[in-house]
């Protein structure tokens, strides 16, 4: 039954479904998993590092971009329409400032980027965009924002959400490990996010790579070695915690 | 003969069969040449099983020339990559024969010898205990050839007290449900399995209506028809490249008394289907 209704984008099937997005959203389960976390003073994104072909410089593979000072996003699923929803997102940022001297919120360049991709859910012969997207950012009022995109045009605010291969499995850990007391250290909310990403990612720290926004700082990519540093430190307290319920067990 | 509602007199077909027809049939009856391309292509895609070692083809059945108490077979990417990391690592594994086939989808060139980089189908023994069996079949059999190939592993009467355990993967789409694939904890086992196979399966059955295509559809069947007891365990993925995740779900088959005392030493196993992944990774940059 799908083989009839999958061939154009504006046709429904007989039970409601839009195929074409349906199979949008399966595309971007074939990307690297990329996690988003909100804290109280921090927001924190991690992604699962593609592997670099050999001769391929590696700055140009990235997961992680900044459309505006304050505001950056992550993506699962086809890079070249990454490519675009990201160089219409940064010229709206810009055209927004430009216009009405204000830098955009959080919400405004998510609903852009949302409509967008909406748009093309709608319009004939042309296919929806294969990406989800986590927007993060500080608005001008200092407050934390997680927002997330998906193929179909929705989105939704989220305290910490996880998006592309192995995205459940990532967000029942963040379900059951998330807590607001927790996020109120930055910390917290930077381990939170690795240990989340170690659930999923094949030889560790190595293979992750991780951005935060402060309130009032401009985007921070973390290098290499911090990562290890904290990866470091995860398994520390993972042993000592280990140790801790044996000896209550003994 | 029929006339139009215009008055015009039309030529129809006549379901009886006349004379008009047998002309048409003629020209439709196979030349010589036609037939000396069709015997071709039938030589071409004959399946044959031959000794690697020696160069040469194996005169009877495989089954039927070494005794077998059991038969592991290993079908698509991911079942192989299980075994090879899993399995094959935990014993010595001697090569016993290979099966050379041509088809569209799997193109080995038409030479006696096969090299390690093409799709191949690779019998192995345990060389500490003869009777068990190994199949690592990674390339595709098709339809016309699926009972070739088991005439020439199986034998034309195989014999029953052998147990045949058969792995396999498969997209998550072709998975028929009442849920909604995004809320499926893919990958995920199911298990099909024969009337005489009597143990317990170390996964939930296969539900109806979905179906087991292909090769393992026609083990699983032959072993049907000639009682022998067999289990099939289909692993449900959305990744149909090869992928660790998906190898890894075929990790509960080990406990299974088929595979049980034949894996050893997990550690190495992981370490080697690292390898396996990072000297099969296709570079693409089309999804990040």
């Amino acid at each position: 039954m799908a083989s009839r209704y999958d061939r154009a984008i504006t046709v429904f099937s007989p039970d409601g479904h839009l195929f074409q997005v349906e199979y949008a959203q399966e595309a971007v389960k074939k990307g690297s998993t990329a996690v988003g976390i909100r804290g109280t003073n921090i927001v924190v994104l991690g992604v699962e590092k593609k592997s670099v072909a050999k001769l391929q410089d590696e700055r140009t593979v990235r997961k992680i971009c900044a459309l505006d000072d304050h505001v950056c996003m992550a993506f699962a699923g086809l890079t070249a329409d990454a490519r675009v929803v990201i160089n219409r997102a940064r010229v709206e940022c810009q055209s927004h400032k430009l216009t009405v001297e204000d830098p955009v919120t959080v919400e405004y360049i998510t609903r852009f980027i949302a409509t967008l991709k909406q748009k093309y859910t709608q319009s004939n012969g042309r296919r929806p965009f294969g990406i989800s997207a986590l927007i993060v950012g500080f608005d001008d009022d200092g407050i934390p924002r997680l927002y997330q995109t998906d193929p179909s045009g929705t989105y939704h605010a989220w305290k910490a959400n996880a998006i592309g291969r192995s995205a459940k499995t990532v967000r029942e850990f963040l379900e059951k490990n998330y807590t607001e007391d927790a996020m109120a250290n930055d910390n917290e909310a930077i381990k939170l996010a690795i240990k989340a990403l170690l659930e999923v990612v094949q030889s560790g720290g190595k293979n992750i790579e991780l951005a935060i926004i402060r309130r009032n700082q401009p985007l921070k990519m973390f290098s290499a070695k911090e990562i290890e540093l904290k990866v470091t430190e995860i398994e520390k307290e993972k042993e000592e915690a280990e140790k801790k319920k044996s000896k209550k067990n003994v | 003969m029929a006339a139009t509602f215009f008055g015009e007199v039309v030529k129809t077909r006549c379901r009886a069969g006349t004379e008009e027809e047998e002309e048409e049939e003629e020209s439709r009856r196979e030349t010589p040449e036609d037939q000396e391309v069709r015997r071709q292509l039938g030589r071409k895609r004959e399946v044959r099983l031959l000794r690697r070692q020696t160069k040469t083809y194996l005169e009877c059945a495989l089954l039927e020339k070494y005794p077998c108490s059991k038969f592991i077979i290993a079908i698509g990417n991911n079942a192989v990559a299980f075994l090879s990391s899993f399995v094959m690592n935990s014993g010595i594994w001697e090569e016993v024969g290979c099966a050379k086939l041509w088809n569209e989808w799997c193109r080995t060139t038409d030479t006696i010898s096969l090299s390690p980089a093409e799709a191949y189908c690779v019998f192995y023994h345990l060389k500490s205990s003869p009777s068990v069996f190994l199949c690592q079949c990674s390339c595709y059999v098709a339809e016309d050839q699926q009972f070739q190939w088991l005439e020439k592993v199986f034998g034309s009467c195989p014999k029953k007290n052998m147990q045949v355990t058969v792995l396999t993967s498969r997209h998550i789409t072709d998975y028929k449900t009442s849920e909604s694939t995004c809320s499926l904890p893919a990958p995920f086992l199911r298990a099909l399995k024969t009337q005489n196979f009597k143990e317990s399966v170390c996964c939930p059955l296969l539900e109806q209506p979905n179906i087991v295509h292909d090769l393992p559809a026609a083990v699983l069947s032959y072993c049907q028809v000639w009682r022998i007891p067999a289990v099939l365990y289909l692993c449900y993925t959305d990744v149909m490249k090869l992928d660790p995740v998906t190898v890894e779900a075929f990790k509960p088959v080990l406990s299974s008394r088929s595979l049980k005392g034949l894996a050893k030493n997990i550690p190495p196993s992981t370490e080697m289907l690292r390898k396996l992944m990072t000297t099969n990774e296709v570079q693409s940059n089309i999804y990040t």
